[in-house]
């Protein structure tokens, strides 16, 4: 908001001084946020890391074009809207359909990108070539998607069944495997996943859709508006424009299929930065995991009937309710009831921690409570008090027998923490979703991501031992 | 100080008042008096199972007490208001399996009351750890681990472990029972030379030629109560009761 006021006063300062500067279109020189969707292949994903897309392409050279630049945010579609009324990002481009409601919120550009719902078929079928051919198939569709609709409304007409799945990647994989003959599914998306060589091909024409546009807060950055406008008038007369979408959208026989070697080398470094998180939020949430595993632990063993009936309570609450169930409490319920966002980090470690703190807990009782008493009863007899004696005494032959258990539990979390994909966190699993969304190469990334799980435990698990034998001698 | 922790004209060093113990409703000591002096030496003598261990673990407050009082060293320790961990200062311990800290070196195992009690730094803690080990005649097993050590020189780690903070008072659960017969002599030849020093020394034990020899006093207990007590040669040679008789006729 204040970028675009100061826009405003450039642009009536800009008026005054005219003769200064006749071509000040107010946003020169300026930085702009701009806010997007986290993955909606073409339009926004990442590659090797980067952001990339239509849309990231296209505000890009708009934003060279015009002189101006640009702070992508990755933020989520619905997130990046809500960064948009709250002024928190000064646009947002989303692939986003201009709709009546939108409008009444949000001041669009001019459209940049005429979507529609299109049919596709195995490129190895040629059994299909229009509607009429389905009689009697099924055909999958995205659930909620206007592909569904427009499938579901037409197919009493031409007499086939619509069945509704989640992603486009699974789509696609359930045409190729035969379950189903046909998808239906956004006109560029399907020619964004052809284009991959996703083992499809269109074989009707483009049933038009909505317009896709770049959106600015209502009555705000009207200079910034104007600027997007500007410049893809500006690319679309000197055919960047045409090149941009090309790059995403052409027909395959241009694109050469990439050999697993170097499917593997691009997905790397994303793969890699996937598995850092991973990780590190295991990491983290061993730590806070082995802190309230070893207070539950030892309220469980203590004669307090209160403290006992809190660890009890705790355990018998982390580990009776699926993890996944709290990552999704934490991150979409909790912020609900309180108002406040929580960070996705402070989430997955809550989620993990919480869990395996139960499950630490009960470790840690068991190897409290397979320490000789004896051992407490030498330590308080020389005049040491109860925690002290743990503390020198009882615990560090505890953690000698406890140690196996540990490394067990830390190997499952750091397992269990691909679950977090499920809200969004950026961990190892979700980073091979992501590249196979946009690659179609479903087999084999999860291949790779399989592999890199497998050395990573194996090396984590030969550390742990060697620290085991080390420390525990 | 309050009028618990006065201690008895007599001085004595140990002073039990009609001490009960129950473990639920198994009432395992009924009503037990005993008065020890300093410098003095007690053997504890009885069948299995008549309440010796409970006694002993009264008196440093390892069980809870259930009714009388036991005070130690001017101290009551059924008093709440007592710190027991400074009574325990006192009163070294000697149990019937050693529970020397298997994850410390020897030397360690002796330091980690001072060190960690703030009675003496490292290195003055090391100091003394050696000379107790002197004295106890392994100062070469310093840096050894206890899993290495025989059952004779673990007890005899463990009496000088018991003897870090200066007690005044010693108590032996045992100390030989859980020995091979070739190592209860060094572990008894220890236990002399501190009843030689005049340490106050309280024994349960199932030595009875050695509670003859080192005892000032034995006390013959049966079924949680005192049956007898006296000096050994009155005990030993002219027992009174019917139940003190028929216990020896069967050790003896
Ligand atoms: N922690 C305990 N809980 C319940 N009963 C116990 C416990 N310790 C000892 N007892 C019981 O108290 C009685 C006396 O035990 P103890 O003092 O060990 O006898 P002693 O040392 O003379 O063989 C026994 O019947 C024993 O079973
Ligand atoms: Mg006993």
């Amino acid at each position: 908001m204040i970028a675009g006021l100061v826009g405003m006063f450039l642009l009536l300062g800009g008026s005054a001084a005219a003769l200064a500067a006749p071509a000040d279109s107010g946003v020169e020189g300026k930085t702009f946020v701009i806010g997007t969707d986290t993955t909606f292949a073409p339009f926004e994903f990442r590659q090797n890391g980067e952001l990339t897309g239509i849309d990231m392409d296209l505000i890009r050279a708009i934003a060279e074009e015009q002189g101006f630049a640009v702070e992508i945010r990755s933020l989520g579609f619905n997130a990046a809207l809500q960064a948009l009324s709250s002024d928190q990002v000064d646009g947002v481009i989303a692939g986003m359909s201009i709709t009546d409601e939108r409008k009444a919120i949000y001041d669009f550009s001019e459209p940049y990108f005429e979507s529609g719902i299109q049919m596709a078929v195995a490129k190895t079928d040629d059994a299909i070539k229009g509607y009429e051919d389905l009689k009697g198939k099924t055909v999958v569709a995205k659930t909620g998607s206007e592909g569904e609709t427009y499938a579901k409304s037409i197919a009493g007409q031409y007499g086939f069944e619509v069945t509704s799945l989640d992603q486009s990647a699974t789509m696609y994989e359930s045409v190729k495997a035969g379950s189903a003959v046909a998808v239906f599914d956004d006109y560029p998306v399907l020619a964004y996943g052809v284009a991959q060589n996703n083992g499809l091909k269109t074989v009707t024409d483009k049933v038009p859709g909505g317009s896709y546009g770049f959106a600015v807060d209502k009555g705000n950055n009207s200079a910034l508006l104007a600027a997007f406008n500007d410049g893809l008038a500006q690319l679309k007369a000197n055919g960047e424009y045409d090149q941009i979408l090309n790059k995403y959208l052409a027909d395959p026989t241009a694109a050469v299929p990439t050999t697993f070697w170097e499917l593997l080398t691009e997905s790397f470094p994303a793969l890699m930065k996937g598995l850092g998180n991973t990780v590190l939020v295991t990491a983290i949430s061993f730590a806070v995991a082995m802190v309230l595993g070893l207070l539950a632990g030892f309220m469980k063993i203590s004669h307090n009937i209160v403290l006992r009936g809190i660890a009890t309570t705790f355990v018998n609450v982390f580990r009776g309710t699926p993890l996944l169930l709290w990552a999704f409490m934490f991150y979409f319920g909790v912020p609900q009831l309180t108002g406040q966002p929580m960070s996705i980090w402070v989430a997955g470690v809550l989620t993990l921690s919480l869990n395996s703190g139960a499950y630490v807990a009960e470790i840690v009782r068991g190897g409290i409570q397979s320490v000789d008493p004896g051992q407490l009863e030498a330590s308080r007899s020389l005049g040491l008090g109860y925690g002290k004696s743990m503390q020198k005494v009882v615990v560090p032959q505890a953690f000698k027998m406890m140690t196996p258990s540990l490394i067990n539990q830390l190997i499952i979390m750091l397992k269990d923490s691909s679950l977090l994909l499920a809200i969004g966190f950026t961990e190892l699993l979700y980073q091979g979703q992501q590249i196979y969304a946009s690659n179609f190469r479903v087999t084999e990334t999860l291949l790779i991501v399989g592999v890199i799980y497998f050395v990573a435990i194996m090396a984590l698990t030969k550390l742990a031992n060697f620290a085991d034998r080390k420390f525990n001698k | 100080m309050s009028e618990a922790t006065v201690a008895s004209p007599r001085e004595a060093k140990i002073a039990v008042k009609g001490l009960r113990k129950s473990f639920g409703t198994n009432e395992v000591l009924k009503g037990i008096d005993v008065e020890i002096a300093e410098g003095e030496v007690v053997c504890v003598i009885g069948p299995s199972g008549s309440g010796k261990s409970t006694l002993l673990r009264c008196l440093n407050k390892l069980e809870d007490i259930s009714a009388g009082h036991v005070i130690v060293d001017g101290f009551d320790v059924t008093d709440p208001k007592v710190d027991i961990n400074e009574v325990r200062r006192h009163v070294g311990m000697v149990f019937q399996h050693f529970n020397l800290f298997p994850h410390m070196s020897v030397a360690e195992n002796i330091m980690l009351a001072p060190v960690e009690l703030k009675k003496a730094t490292k290195a003055e803690a090391r100091e003394q750890a050696l000379k107790l080990l002197e004295r106890v005649g392994l100062r070469e097993k310093a840096d050894a681990r206890p899993a290495s050590l025989s059952g004779g020189q673990k007890q005899r780690v463990a009496i000088a472990r018991a003897l870090a903070m200066n007690p005044g008072i010693m108590l032996f659960d045992e100390a030989t029972s859980a020995l091979d017969p070739e190592m209860v002599g060094e572990v008894l030849q220890v236990i002399r030379d501190l009843a030689a020093e005049g340490m106050t020394m309280v024994l349960v034990t199932h030595e009875m030629g050695f509670a003859k020899e080192i005892g000032d006093r034995v006390v013959f207990m049966d079924a949680g109560v005192v049956c007898e007590s006296g000096p050994p040669a009155e005990l030993f040679g002219n027992p009174q009761q019917d139940r003190t008789k028929e216990f020896l006729s069967k050790v003896l």
